[in-house]
């Protein structure tokens, strides 16, 4: 299997055009086995598109990605067996029980029938589902639907996790659960040592759990470095992304 | 092909457990039993007016299979085409709504799993209708003899003018993320489809007399009546799996444009 350290996701020059408009502009990154790396941007820069290539929703116009090994256009499928993706908006069954869910996710993530039933059980344990196994998704609160946009994610043990603000609308004490969560899907006590990108407009989380910063403004990679080089001398990730994505408005307003 | 299957079964699944499901067919039960009901009428009241007037040629002109049964089914075929487009109207649009194309379109499923599954969902709920149709002339096999084998060929004609439908729906599902425009888009291309005799006609007038052909060829009531007289042709038969074949292509092709743009 990949040595710690190797590469699991390679961004190799993406780009997303749409008509005249560029989402996306001749990224490039990679990210190695076990990092958690937080993606950062205003709204608008390219961050749900970057997830959306490397997941495999949608093929970029030019480049291309590899994840553990599989090259999204050669092998697509391949690759996407080895994401866990949660995307901004859950994608959720609202009339189905989160067992059914979590058994028809696992199915189409190519669980093997026998390994079905303690995959699923396991996500339920993970994400503290476990009590309310049996219920309607939408009869669910809105903190328990984010656990099973979690479960969802990471039922079919894959090796890299994508999530889009995985704590947006939750309060403060679930938002610490999920952290912790996230922080578990990763420690290296964990038997199969995940990779994360986690895109997120809290800055405070980033620095309690990445270890890595990747900055997009206007779809294009303007930092990646590690946190602490980043939050050396005091400084903090407020003002970078102050420095990193205001400064090209202001150039807007002049002209 | 498990694929086909998993998707397919969800699929169902969410149809009985929204209200859905089951209101359409109740509905489909109530009309068919009302058409069915009126026929039966009718036709007895035919043979009575004939038996008085002894008129025999009429009487002779009259059997159960031409004039009740393929009569009920061709009444059958347009209310399926009011409701088709109603239960295929989410098949796509709705998981667009959802979010639940993101955890589609990211699993390891081909684009042919997704479609495929969506008609097949689509296909058994059809032949759950059309079982339901087929209880009406199985009564009359306790108090008549109509024919079973033009019976049955009607059924399958109504069976697979429904798969047509479904085919058509999924393709208008595919195109858009609204439910109301996706049950509007394929309610007008199945009316253009039941028109295309009437406008084949005012071609054969105008001079076109091979365009004519042509599009009454493409119509779907020409082959389903057909299939009501009993006459199970290859060449039937092919024009239903080429025109189910062809909105599934569209679909397909739907579906991944979508995910280009």
């Amino acid at each position: 299997m990949l040595r710690r350290g190797s590469r699991v996701i390679e961004a190799r020059g993406i780009s997303k055009r749409y008509g005249d408009l560029v989402a996306v502009a001749d990224v490039s990154f990679k990210i190695g086995k076990g990092e958690i790396v937080g993606f950062l941007g205003p709204n608008g820069a390219g961050k749900t598109t970057t997830m959306r290539i490397l997941t495999g929703f949608m093929p970029p116009t030019d480049g291309t990605a590899i994840i553990a090994g599989h090259d999204i256009f050669s092998e697509p499928l391949a690759a996407r067996r080895c994401v866990g993706y949660l995307p901004e908006q859950l994608p959720l069954y609202l009339e189905m029980t989160v067992t059914a869910y979590l058994t028809y996710v696992a199915k189409i993530k190519d669980v093997a029938r026998r390994a079905r039933a303690p995959a699923v059980d396991r996500a339920l344990e993970r994400c503290g589902l476990t009590e309310v196994r049996s219920r309607v998704i939408g009869n669910l609160s809105r903190g328990f639907r984010q656990r099973v946009g979690l479960a969802q994610a990471i039922v079919h043990d894959p090796p890299v996790l994508v999530l889009d603000e995985p704590t947006l609308g939750l309060d403060p004490l679930q938002v610490r659960d999920i952290r912790q969560l996230i922080a578990d899907l990763t420690s290296p006590q964990d038997g199969n040592q995940r990779t994360v990108i986690l895109s997120t407009h809290i800055l405070p989380e980033v620095e309690a759990i990445c270890q890595r910063v990747i900055l997009i403004n206007e779809g294009r990679k303007t930092v990646d470095a590690p946190l602490e080089e980043l939050t050396r001398d005091g400084r903090s990730l407020e003002e970078l992304f102050a420095r990193e994505t205001t400064h090209d408005v202001a150039e807007e307003v002049e002209s | 092909m498990k694929h086909v299957v998993t998707v397919a079964s969800r699929e169902l699944q969410g149809l009985f457990v929204s209200p859905v499901a089951y209101g359409v067919l109740s509905l489909f039960a109530v009309l068919a039993g009302f058409f069915f009901i009126l026929g039966v009428a009718w036709f007895s009241d035919v043979v009575v007016r004939a038996q008085q007037f002894q008129a025999f040629d009429v009487l002779a002109d009259l059997n159960l299979n031409d004039r009740l049964i393929g009569e009920f089914y061709g009444s059958m075929s347009v209310v399926l085409l009011f409701l088709i487009p109603g239960i295929t109207m989410g098949l796509f649009a709705a998981e667009k709504v959802q979010g639940t194309h993101e955890l589609l379109l990211t699993s390891p499923l081909t684009i042919w799993d997704i479609v495929l599954g969506k008609f097949l969902a689509g296909a058994l709920f059809v032949l759950l209708l059309v079982a339901v149709v087929g209880f009406y002339p199985g009564l009359l096999f306790f108090y008549g003899d109509p024919e079973l084998g033009k019976t049955l060929s009607g059924l399958l004609g109504l069976l697979l003018v429904g798969w047509i439908y479904v085919a058509i729906g999924a393709f208008a599902s595919s195109l858009t993320r609204s439910q109301v425009l996706a049950f509007l888009i394929s309610f007008v291309l199945l009316l253009c489809l039941l028109l295309l005799p009437a406008i084949s006609e005012l071609g054969v007038a105008g001079g076109g007399a091979s365009v004519g052909a042509i599009l009454s060829y493409l119509s779907t009531n020409t082959h389903f009546e057909e299939l009501v007289r009993g006459l199970v042709t290859t060449s039937d038969l092919v024009y239903f799996a080429v025109m189910i074949g062809t909105f599934l292509v569209l679909t397909k092709t739907a579906v991944e444009t979508a995910r280009w743009r």
